[in-house]
């Protein structure tokens, strides 16, 4: 079986199916991270797209020292941050009851009103509170981890971490009151 | 020391973590729509496409035009001919290229 490098090398000489075998590899991990931090089928499919093309553009950078899965979830850690931003510019957040329509009616795991639950509250907090606490809690990331995959100093992942945890607290609380 | 509230945030997220997000339908097919869209990529857009970026350009050479001529100075000589009401024969010879 080729190694990841041997179909990088073999992808970057226009060979789709090398390409194709890559993201074969990788596409579980990326769309469970994905899928983390959007409950929306549709918009979690083009992300993922949107992920792989943003490596396949940039397949030439890629240095072989670290394994190409760091590489790689550092490219989906920076594309689901734009996407959160750009979400919040546009506003236009899709209630997490309406997604998965064909599923609605299905009773619902714990888990699931948990995921639905905390869905609705981290759309309150800012993309930055959003990514780290996705990262730390969900994903259960180190801060050396998540300063690495996001580009911000440890202190700095501290900060926002604890700030997002307040911030989803009160939230929480306010939601629990009503 | 974690109060209530912190608890209730850990379980939680211990809840949601419980369960890993089923994927499997999205990822069925996926290399092929992703292939897809990387060939259409790949392939070079038609000449005329960049002429929409100049839109902006366009339209603003044409706001400049307009703001010229509603502001540039009126032309005397048209001016005194149209003051000059009801001398058809003026008309006709500025027209006819004769001097005034």
């Amino acid at each position: 079986m080729p190694t990841d490098e041997e179909l990088i090398r073999s992808a970057l000489e226009d060979s789709d199916a090398a390409f194709a075998e890559l993201v074969q590899r990788h596409k579980g991990r990326i769309f469970g991270m994905v899928s983390r931090f959007f409950a929306d089928s549709h918009q979690v499919d083009d992300i993922v797209q949107e992920i792989f093309i943003r490596a396949w553009r940039n397949l030439r950078k890629f240095r072989t020292e670290a394994p190409f899965e760091h590489w790689l979830s550092r490219i989906a850690t920076h594309t689901c941050y734009d996407f959160l931003r750009k979400k919040q510019r546009g506003g236009t957040w899709v209630p997490i009851e309406t997604h998965e329509t064909e599923l609605a009616d299905l009773p619902k795991s714990a888990a699931a009103e948990a995921r639905e639950i905390l869905g609705r509250a981290m759309q309150k907090l800012s993309p930055e509170e959003h990514l780290v606490i996705t990262l730390a809690e969900l994903e259960e990331k180190t801060v050396r981890e998540i300063a690495v995959l996001t580009g911000w100093s440890e202190s700095n992942v501290k900060v926002r971490a604890f700030r997002a945890r307040q911030t989803l607290k009160k939230i929480l609380e306010t939601s629990h009151e009503r | 020391m974690k109060d209530d509230a912190d608890k209730q945030l850990d379980d939680l997220f211990a809840l949601v973590r419980s369960e890993k997000p089923d994927t499997t339908r999205l990822e069925f097919g996926f290399e092929t729509r992703l292939l897809a869209r990387l060939r259409a990529a790949r392939e070079p857009l038609p000449w005329f496409a960049p002429v929409w970026r100049y839109c902006p350009v366009f339209a603003l050479i044409v706001i400049a035009l307009g703001i010229w001529t509603f502001c540039s100075p009126p032309d005397f000589e048209m001016q005194s001919l149209a003051n000059s009401a009801g001398d058809n024969s003026q008309v006709l010879e500025y027209f006819a290229g004769e001097q005034i």
